[in-house]
């Protein structure tokens, strides 16, 4: 499993950890009943505290990402995907709001936003 | 404790080349009939220990070694019986090279004056280490150095008047109550010695601040 | 969470310095960062857990066994790396393999000789070749090869080039690997701690500041920067020291968010271990 934790960066160490392993499991690269390296060899890894990859493995736990077995480690649960789909269509949402918000204020119609939509997503591809 | 004087002679050892030259200049000037050969005994033996006393001093041993099991007390043990080791590997090395010295210059040796020397020698060395030691263990090489230059020069200079002004054997006679005995007596009170020696600077080591 | 070290109101009297009432817990399988400025009180602190000086006060427990009643048998379970204390530099480590055999009852031969290579420490050259880098390695391949629970590092990485701080410290994770180890390491140089240290213990001029996780810390605290007309605005209660400089306060506070409330903030800088110290140390309430 490859993280990426910047040391200078304004977000909380466990935080990165958390977010990079939900896009692992939205993206299907961590799949469900695969287990997460231990606190211990991530921490090692990530050349972090034990305390950060346990606090970040917990709140996963919270949110239902991973469950836990005590004594072997930490699993990625069935419904990871669903919740972490849930979660990013939540984000999306909350973006898209303003957007109409800001659209609305303006006398833009939907149309025009429609189209924005589509040129955004083909550019990406 | 095995591991503290295996700690004493892996030292000795790395120091041999040292030592070897020390040697090698009391053979030539005893090949020159200037030196008595026994005095290699209670020399070398002192100087061999303080290198090694003087040596852990650099960096601070006695400090480090109070941090393993028994540490405190295992090192001022093993540093005495690594002394009476050295002891009696420089009584051999000293009554070969006597007798090397004897063949080559012809001279003719009494044995038995031999033998009696070499346990006075060790005597001496004894004496000497006894109140060297717990000097070296309360104040360390550095500090206890005038101290025990004292000792050394007050130990030798007496030595040589001893043996210059006094002939042995009066000793022998006046102190003969002791006749026959004396190798005992000379063994026994050596370790007697060293044994109350390491009484107390085992003591000062267990009191100490690291 | 069972600690695998306590220390608990632990006194000593030197002429110049005193140690105050320091206590503090390492919990198992934690690395706790012990920091403070040279002079603070990490090297007596951490030789009177290892007891070896005397005519201290406290009391200090390890695995549960007093630090003086059971010292013998503490010892065999500590591995210790004291700053300018070690083996006479005409050893060589093959000597110390030898020597140490006879020492520890837990002595491993191979994983001694395992990390001499993985150190490319060579066996049989003095250690007064060595650079201090390689020498401060053998010191704590030395202090780890008797498979010790706990481990007392005092300044281990200072004057360390960076590359071997690196490789230091990726020897201290691999040791906490098991859970049932922790480690006690002091510190001045904060930037190694910041990342890999569970629980950081701040001591100042004898006396424990504050004994926190790192997390915590590091994500609560922080320091304002301000100016005399702001800065007069901040209760006195709301602030734990501030240092003044040529054009701005430094303010530093012990709970972010409740501050960006109250005072409505928007900006509130990331704390380092180092402004802590420089703050604690230099700053005024």
């Amino acid at each position: 499993m490859e993280l990426i934790i910047s040391n200078s960066s304004d977000v909380p160490i466990y935080e990165q950890i958390k977010e990079q392993i939900k896009t692992k499991i939205v993206t299907g690269e961590l799949k469900a009943g695969v287990i997460l390296p231990s606190i211990r060899t991530l921490a090692k890894d990530l050349r972090c505290s034990v305390i950060t990859t346990k606090n970040a493995y917990e709140e996963l736990e919270k949110e239902g990402y991973v469950y836990s077995i005590p004594s072997k480690g930490f699993y990625v649960s069935d419904i990871s995907r669903e919740i972490a789909r849930e979660e990013q269509l939540n984000k999306i949402e909350a973006l898209i709001d303003t957007a109409v918000e800001i659209a609305k204020l303006n006398n833009i119609e939907k149309k025009t936003i429609e189209q924005m939509l589509d040129i955004l997503y083909e550019e990406d591809q | 404790m095995i591991g503290f004087m295996k700690k004493d002679i892996a030292m000795i050892k790395n120091n041999l080349k040292v030592l070897g030259v020390l040697v090698a200049f009391y053979l030539i000037m005893g090949l020159f009939g200037e030196i008595d050969m026994s005095f290699i005994l209670p020399f070398m033996s002192i100087a061999i220990m303080i290198s090694t006393f003087s040596y852990d001093e650099l960096n601070n041993w006695n400090s480090y070694a109070a941090t393993f099991p028994n540490g405190r007390k295992n090192s001022v043990k093993a540093r005495y019986l690594t002394t009476v080791l050295i002891i009696l590997i420089m009584t051999v090395i000293t009554i070969i090279l006597s007798l090397f010295i004897s063949y080559t210059l012809n001279k003719s040796i009494d044995l038995e004056m031999t033998f009696l020397n070499m346990l006075a020698m060790i005597f001496g060395t004894a004496l000497v280490q006894s109140f060297m030691y717990p000097i070296i263990f309360k104040f360390g090489v550095e500090k206890g150095r005038i101290m025990i230059l004292v000792v050394i020069f007050g130990t030798v200079i007496v030595g040589g008047l001893f043996s210059s002004v006094v002939d042995l054997s009066k000793i022998l006679n006046f102190l003969g109550v002791f006749e026959n005995h004396w190798p005992l007596v000379l063994i026994v009170s050596s370790i007697a010695i060293l044994y109350i020696s390491y009484l107390i600077s085992l003591r000062f080591q267990l009191k100490k601040e690291f | 969470m069972e600690n695998i070290l306590e220390v608990k109101n632990l006194n000593k009297k030197y002429d110049n310095f005193e140690l105050k009432n320091v206590g503090f817990n390492l919990p198992k399988g934690m690395i706790m960062g012990f920091i403070g400025e040279n002079g603070a009180g990490k090297t007596t602190t951490i030789k009177a857990i290892l007891n070896i000086i005397n005519n201290y006060s406290g009391k200090v427990k390890m695995f549960g066994l007093d630090n003086t009643k059971d010292e013998q048998k503490i010892k065999e379970d500590i591995g210790a790396v004291l700053d300018d204390m070690f083996f006479s530099e005409i050893l060589t480590p093959k000597d110390i393999d030898k020597i140490m055999k006879g020492i520890y009852k837990n002595w491993d031969s191979v994983m001694f000789n395992n990390y001499l290579k993985e150190f490319s420490l060579p066996n049989n050259k003095v250690i007064k070749t060595f650079s201090r880098g390689m020498r401060k390695k053998l010191e704590i391949v030395t202090a780890l090869s008797h498979h010790p629970k706990l481990l007392i590092l005092d300044e281990p990485t200072s004057g360390l080039d960076p590359v071997a701080r690196s490789e230091v410290i990726d020897i201290f994770q691999d040791f906490i690997q098991d859970d049932d180890c922790s480690i006690l390491l002091s510190s001045h140089i904060t930037t190694d701690l910041e990342r890999i240290a569970d629980y950081i213990t701040f001591i100042n001029d004898g006396e424990i500041v504050l004994s926190k996780t790192c997390d915590e810390l590091l994500e609560q605290y922080g320091i304002v920067k301000c100016g005399e007309k702001e800065f007069k605005k901040i209760d006195k209660k709301d602030y734990i020291k501030y240092k003044k400089n040529a054009h701005e306060y430094d303010v530093l506070i012990e709970n972010k968010k409740e501050f960006k409330k109250k005072y409505n903030v928007q900006v509130i800088d990331k704390i380092t271990l180092d402004d802590l110290m420089v703050l604690m140390i230099k700053g005024v309430k």
